[in-house]
This record gives structure tokens, C-alpha cells and sequence, in this order.
């Protein structure tokens, strides 16, 4: 290209000096930015071209991102629905029921109220009996006893450790029943509220519960 | 020159061979390219395109709390192809096929030798099913054995969550389709319609961007919400498996009711099956009887017939009749009491304190029958509740022309008609509710996949009887709780509570035989009640007589009134005399 361009450029020099002087430049200055152009263009399609690989190349690194970051979902989703079940079985009538007699509580059908405004005692407060023991039964046709989830039996065993741990639930919960026996004898009247002043809290103030870990 | 026409000649034919393939190879691109560009290509796209199932969920049933009483979770089942099956590699160790049996056997709690006969028994089969409806938990267990030839393929499964709770109402899912209950009623708000999708995959099972399709949108389902108090079920169902037991019975149903709106707060059925595997469930245990079976009611009608006679100004508490011990129909034919056979001198509520069927006799007697049987369909006798409970009956209400001498007498003590107990719990909220008779509501309404709540409808409330009649009608009931002899066992302490009993005999085909139903209903505080407990259990062996049924109601409403922490009642009862 360049040999081919000297050969044709210097054949007319010798003949024509002056006339090819314009020319002659006029075709330098035309070559020059020709030249420039070229390089533009090229490094433009290379850089497009290039810069589209890169694209490329992102667009599917974001595919294995997106593969990858839907099966974490996938997993999280899981998880959710995993504990979602655990907590179902926990929160199950037969599962709380059997969980209160193993901690030694009782039905009582017979609370009283104690009326904010004057304090009275309304309704008659009888102790629950220990024989109502809360077993739960067989509601099924041809079932004998009731089978609690897996999930369930590992609260059991967390309980009653917690339980022989702390202290015996029955102890707890004596101070109180000897409050309803006096509420029961005592005439209702706003007195009462001040004689039934709670006793100081164990456990730091909060309602014994079971520790699950 | 000779040399040269030879070269030329040979320059020719290589030429013309270049052209020939040149031109072949052109020919079979522009068919590539060209003319078969479109077919190939979707050949090739078919190769690596896979559609995948966008699962979506049945909508779950809910309590009125939110609590799942139905609800879809995933599962996987697990299988292989048996051609496949073999000894493998981890770690540089090789696991056998029997290991590999026992490795999954211990996860899921499978028979090891029942999974290694499942591949060996069809060894030339392409697939076989290992263990069906593996947790989510014991599918990761499972995918780090690592084991090459194991296969786990997502299912959605309807679950349970409180087990035989709430399965009389929920009803039950089978393989294909609803079978029962609201799950099969309410199918319409519940049903989910999996999508479909494709894409394309590289080799590396990477899908390639841009390339998923939606063919089918996924169709989630809507949440049923129901008026049930899971709780209260639960402790209703106890009970009456508890004293169901004892009394031998072969089965109870009971239900509480909320007054003011007609909320069914439990409606329990024992014994009953667990949705979650009712393959070996009997059937006749699989409905809600209180809804399905019918039966004649006996003596818990009466609170209702008298609250009729009132309505109609037939009859008032303190109304002077005597009550003789043999009411004559018809010559040869008398209607008699439970026990006593002497004339007694009663007022109205004595009559309904006692259970007089020879003193309601002669108040039913003041009544004309038409009108009588306007008032038993006006209280919802004959007709499904607002409930409309899938295979609900309608009970049986004798049209006029057909009641007979004996039956217009009869029907005031729950003879000659047949009930539900849904029908009976209903009849008694309208005597609680001022003689207002709310439609029954057991669905509150349907929670779309767009966050839309879709009420049911609400039936409009119907005036059976005067608010008078009604409350006379509560009063009377209220002597058979503070004064009757089973005063021990009903009394709730701090409360008033209203309530009638009903022992009904079961006709045979050789009319009545020794079978009875036994029930009770009431409702509590009775100065203003705001809720009904009906209680009835079919069949007793162990005690026939209504009594039996009382340490089950009283311990139901007891628990009702604790449980909604209704405020002890503080006014004292006036109630009208007895005899004269």
C-alpha cells in the first residue's frame, strides 16, 4: 500500500514539480486523516466489539449469579417452611395441652375476675383439681393413644431438663394457689387488692418458662 | 508446448473440481443457512430447551385466628433408575448398594430391605420410587450421601397441621382432588394452577441468559378463612372423646355458637380422622355429622316449641295448666310422661323445667298445626343453615297436610321431626339472640392471591319470635340449671346459665327401639347470653338418659366462659314459679 503509494507519487514529481506541490500536499493532508480515520474506526468496531465480549461475558457470570442466588432463595424458602412446620406442631392444641401437664398444670374452668375500677372479686374462684390431669385422648376412630411429632418430643426432653434444672414447677406456682384459697374467703371489697399484693418475683420478675435452645 | 496444453488441460479439470466442491459447499450452506436456517435452528434450540413447572400453592384454610388448619408444604420424592444403581465412590470409599439402602433407610425412616427390593425386584425398570414425601430437612440429609444414582423431584403436599382438630370442616385432599369439606366446597378460592416455563440450558445445566419463557403463569390459590377457634375445637373435641368414651357412645358431635353474629366457633365431631393419612379411617367417621345426619332432637325441642306458643300468645311463664299423667290423642292412644304418671299442677315453665310431654300436649293442643309448622321452618327446621355445609341435610319438617294427630303433639317434644345439630344450635341462638334467629356462619370469607378478601355472604336475620317470648323462654330454661336435679353438675359458679336436656329415641324400621340420643343446649350468661353450647352424643350404652350428657356440656361451657373471659353475671336471676 505504502510502496504503491510512493511509486505513483513520484512518477509525476519529476515532470511537474510545481503543479504536483499542491497536489501533493493536498494529498498528504488528505492521506493524514484518512489514516486517522481508519485507526478511529477500527479501534471504535474493536472497542464495541470488545466491550460487547465483556458484556457478554457479564451477562452470563450473572446467569451462574442468578442460578446460584435462586437456589439460596430456594434453600431460605425451605428453611422458612421448615421452621414454619416446627412451629406449626409446637402451637398445636394437643401439643400445648400435653406440654402444660408435663409441667405439672392443671384445667381450671373456674377463674374469678378482679374488677379494675373497684377491685372486686367477681365470680367464684375454685382450685382446679389435681385429677383433671390433662391427659389428651384419642379422637380418632380405632386410635389408642395420641403420637406427637418428633419436633414435639424434642421439647419434652428440653423442658423437662430445664425444669429439673430450675426448680420444680409445683413450688412455683404454690404461693398462687394459696392466694385464690384467700380471695375466696376474704369479702371482695378494694382491700383485697392490697392484701393480694403479689409476692416478690422469682426468676428475675418474669413467668417461669421453658428454656428452649 | 505439448507439455504446456497438458498443464493447461490439468489446470482446467483441478479447476473445474475446485468449482464443483466450491459450488457443493456453497449449495449446502445457503440450504444450512437459507432454506432450512428456520427448522434447524428450532431443532437445535429444542435440544437445549427444558420447561419447567412453576409450582404454585393451594391456598391454605385458616382458623379465625390465621392459624394453619390447611396448608401446602414441600416434599420430595425420592427415586432411581434402576439400571443405574451401583456401588460408588466418596471420599475414596466405596459405598455399597447396601450401605447406600441403609444410609437413606436411617434418614428417612424407610425398611432398607424394602428400598434394595424395590430396585432389585425390576432391575431392567428406568425408574423406581425410593421413599415418597421426604422432608425438605431429610432431602439435604439426603443430597450429602452424595450418592450419584439418587433422584428427588420437588411435589407440593397438602398438610395438616393440627391433625384431626378441624378434619370434619377442612375435609381432606385426595391424589387428584378435593374429597371432602370445605376443602372440596371451596375449591373455587382454594385451587392453584401450576405454570410452565422454558429455557435454554448450556451443558453445564447453567440456564442461558435471556432465554426463560413464561408459557403459563402460575396460579396461586386463596386463603378460606373460617369462624373456628382451633383452640376451643380442640378442647370440645377432648371433651367429647373424653366422656363419648365413657358413656360408650358411638359418637357426639358438639358445638358452640357466638350469639350475636352466628360465628360457629367449634363444631367438633368425635371421633373423627386424621386428614393427613385417612387411608385406614373408617367412613362413616370421615364427615361432620352435625351437619350431615339428622336425627329426631326429643325433648331439647321443647325450649322451642314453648318459645312458639309464647310468640303465638298461646301461653306465658306463669300460665296455671295441669299436666296430666296421660294426655288421650285419641282413644287408645296417650301421650305419656318420663317417669311420672299423676296429674301435676304446673305453670308453663314447669312444664319445660319438668319436660312435660303430657303439659306441652295440652299447650301444642291451643296451637293450629299450620301455624306450628310455620314456626319450625321460621326457626330453620327443614332447610340447610346459612352454613350450607358440603352434604348437608336439611332435616325433615312434615309439611301441614301431613302431620298427623299424633305428630302435631309430638313435634313440640322433637318427634315426627328430624334435626341437625348445626339446625338445633341454631334454633337455640335464636332464642339467646331475642328471638333473632342469625344464619349460621361457619366460612367468613375468601382471602384471594391478590390480597382481596372476599366476604361470604351475609344471610339476612330473621325475627322467629318476640324478644319476650324468647327471654320468658331463656328464664324457664334457666330454672332447669339453679333449681332442676342436675344442679350439681350444671351450675357454672358466677354465672346464670340457661339450658334445656333431650333424650331421643332412635326409630327403627319396628319403630322406636332402646337407642337414644342424648343432648343438651344452653346458653350462658342468661341475662344476656353470648354463647350456645349444644352437646349430643348417639347411642350411649353406658347411661340412656340425657343426664349423661351434662358433666360434657358443663364442662365445655365452662371452658367457653373462661376462655372469652365472659364477665361473671352480677344480676340476680328473677325466675317464675314452677307449680301453683
Amino acid at each position: 500500500m505504502t510502496a504503491l503509494a510512493h511509486s505513483v507519487g513520484s512518477a509525476p514529481r519529476a515532470t511537474k514539480p510545481r503543479a504536483v506541490s499542491s497536489t501533493r500536499q493536498k494529498a498528504r493532508a488528505d492521506a493524514v486523516p484518512k489514516l486517522r480515520y481508519i485507526v478511529v474506526l477500527l479501534a471504535g468496531i474493536f472497542s464495541i466489539l470488545g466491550g460487547q465480549l465483556l458484556l457478554s461475558i457479564a451477562v452470563s457470570g450473572g446467569a451462574y449469579e442468578i442460578a446460584s442466588l435462586k437456589t439460596d432463595l430456594r434453600g431460605s424458602q425451605q428453611q422458612q417452611q421448615i421452621v414454619g412446620e416446627e412451629i406449626s406442631a409446637l402451637v398445636a392444641p394437643d401439643t400445648l395441652a400435653t406440654l402444660a401437664g408435663s409441667m405439672g398444670m392443671v384445667p381450671d374452668n373456674n377463674p374469678a375476675y378482679i374488677r379494675v375500677s373497684d377491685g372486686a372479686v367477681v365470680g367464684e374462684a375454685i382450685p382446679a383439681e389435681a385429677s383433671a390431669s390433662g391427659q389428651v385422648f384419642a379422637v380418632t376412630a380405632g386410635t389408642e393413644s395420641v403420637v406427637a411429632p418428633e419436633i414435639v418430643e424434642d421439647v419434652f426432653l428440653t423442658i423437662s431438663t430445664a425444669t429439673a434444672l430450675e426448680a420444680d414447677v409445683t413450688d412455683v406456682l404454690a404461693p398462687h394457689t394459696a392466694e385464690v384459697d384467700a380471695s375466696q374467703t376474704a369479702q371482695p371489697t378494694a382491700s383485697l387488692v392490697v392484701a393480694t399484693e403479689p409476692p416478690a418475683p422469682r426468676f428475675g420478675g418474669s413467668i417461669p418458662s421453658p428454656v428452649t435452645r | 508446448m505439448a507439455h504446456q496444453r497438458i498443464s493447461s488441460r490439468r489446470m482446467g479439470v483441478a479447476l473445474l473440481v475446485i468449482f464443483l466442491m466450491a459450488g457443493l459447499l456453497v449449495s449446502r450452506l445457503v440450504d444450512v443457512q437459507v432454506v432450512r436456517a428456520a427448522e434447524l435452528q428450532e431443532q437445535s434450540a429444542e435440544i437445549r430447551t427444558t420447561s419447567e413447572v412453576i409450582w404454585a400453592s393451594r391456598g391454605s384454610i385458616v382458623d379465625s385466628f390465621g392459624n394453619d388448619l390447611a396448608t401446602d408444604v414441600d416434599r420430595y420424592d425420592v427415586s432411581a433408575d434402576p439400571r443405574k444403581v451401583g456401588d460408588f465412590r466418596r471420599d475414596g470409599d466405596v459405598v455399597t448398594v447396601m450401605a447406600a439402602m441403609a444410609e437413606i433407610a436411617l434418614i428417612t425412616g424407610a425398611n432398607a430391605d424394602e428400598l434394595l427390593y424395590a430396585v432389585n425386584s425390576n432391575p431392567e425398570a428406568h425408574f423406581t420410587y425410593l421413599v415418597k414425601s421426604v422432608s425438605p430437612e431429610d432431602r439435604q440429609a439426603l443430597r450429602e450421601l452424595r450418592n450419584p444414582w439418587l433422584q428427588m423431584d420437588l411435589v407440593r403436599e397438602r398438610t395438616y397441621p393440627f391433625g384431626p382438630v378441624t378434619a370434619n370442616l377442612t375435609g381432606m385432599l385426595g391424589t387428584d382432588e378435593p374429597l371432602a369439606g370445605v376443602e372440596r366446597k371451596y375449591d373455587s378460592c382454594l385451587r392453584a394452577i401450576n405454570g410452565t416455563a422454558t429455557y435454554q440450558k448450556g451443558a453445564d445445566g447453567i440456564r442461558l441468559p435471556g432465554t426463560t419463557q413464561l408459557v403459563e403463569e402460575p396460579i396461586h390459590g386463596g386463603d378460606v378463612r373460617l369462624t373456628i377457634d382451633s383452640d376451643l375445637q380442640w378442647y370440645v373435641l377432648q371433651t367429647l372423646a373424653e366422656h363419648g368414651s365413657n358413656l360408650g357412645a358411638q359418637y357426639g358431635s358438639a358445638m358452640v355458637v357466638r350469639v350475636e353474629d352466628g360465628h360457629v366457633l367449634a363444631a367438633a365431631d368425635w371421633p373423627t380422622f386424621d386428614p393427613n393419612d385417612f387411608s385406614e379411617s373408617p367412613v362413616e367417621f370421615m364427615g361432620a355429622r352435625a351437619f350431615s345426619s339428622p336425627y329426631e332432637p326429643g325433648s331439647i325441642m321443647k325450649s322451642v316449641g314453648i318459645a312458639m306458643l309464647i310468640d303465638g300468645g298461646y301461653t306465658y311463664s306463669e300460665d296455671k295448666i295441669v299436666a296430666p299423667g296421660f294426655y288421650e290423642v285419641y282413644p287408645g292412644r296417650y301421650i305419656k310422661n318420663f317417669l311420672v304418671a299423676d296429674d301435676r299442677q304446673l305453670t308453663t315453665a314447669g312444664v319445660l323445667h319438668t319436660s312435660s310431654n303430657t303439659g306441652i300436649s295440652v299447650l301444642a293442643d291451643r296451637m293450629p298445626k299450620a301455624e306450628a309448622t310455620r314456626y319450625l321452618r321460621n326457626f330453620g327446621f327443614g332447610e340447610v343453615t346459612g352454613i350450607d355445609f358440603l352434604g348437608e341435610s336439611s332435616g325433615q319438617v312434615l309439611p301441614v297436610d301431613q302431620v298427623d294427630v299424633v305428630t302435631r303433639y309430638n313435634q313440640f317434644f322433637g318427634q315426627g321431626i328430624s334435626v341437625t345439630a348445626a339446625q338445633m344450635a341454631s334454633s337455640y341462638q335464636t332464642l339467646a339472640n331475642d328471638g333473632v334467629r342469625v344464619p349460621l356462619r361457619l366460612v367468613d370469607g375468601c382471602l384471594t392471591n391478590d390480597g382481596e378478601f372476599v366476604p361470604e355472604p351475609v344471610a339476612e336475620p330473621v325475627q322467629v319470635v318476640s324478644a319476650s317470648a324468647a327471654q320468658q323462654t331463656v328464664r324457664m330454661m334457666e330454672t332447669i340449671v339453679s333449681q332442676g336435679p342436675l344442679r350439681n353438675t350444671l351450675e357454672v359458679p358466677g354465672y346464670r346459665v340457661a339450658a334445656k336436656t333431650g333424650t331421643a329415641e332412635i326409630a327403627t324400621s319396628t319403630g322406636y327401639g332402646d337407642d337414644r340420643v342424648i343432648s343438651l343446649a344452653g346458653m350462658a350468661p342468661a341475662e344476656n347470653p353470648e354463647y350456645v353450647v349444644l352437646v349430643s352424643f348417639y347411642k350411649p350404652q353406658t347411661s340412656r338418659v340425657s343426664t349423661a350428657a351434662a358433666p360434657a356440656f358443663h364442662e365445655i361451657l365452662s371452658h367457653v366462659l373462661k376462655h372469652y373471659r365472659v364477665a361473671p353475671s352480677t344480676e340476680p336471676a328473677i325466675l317464675p314459679p314452677l307449680t301453683w
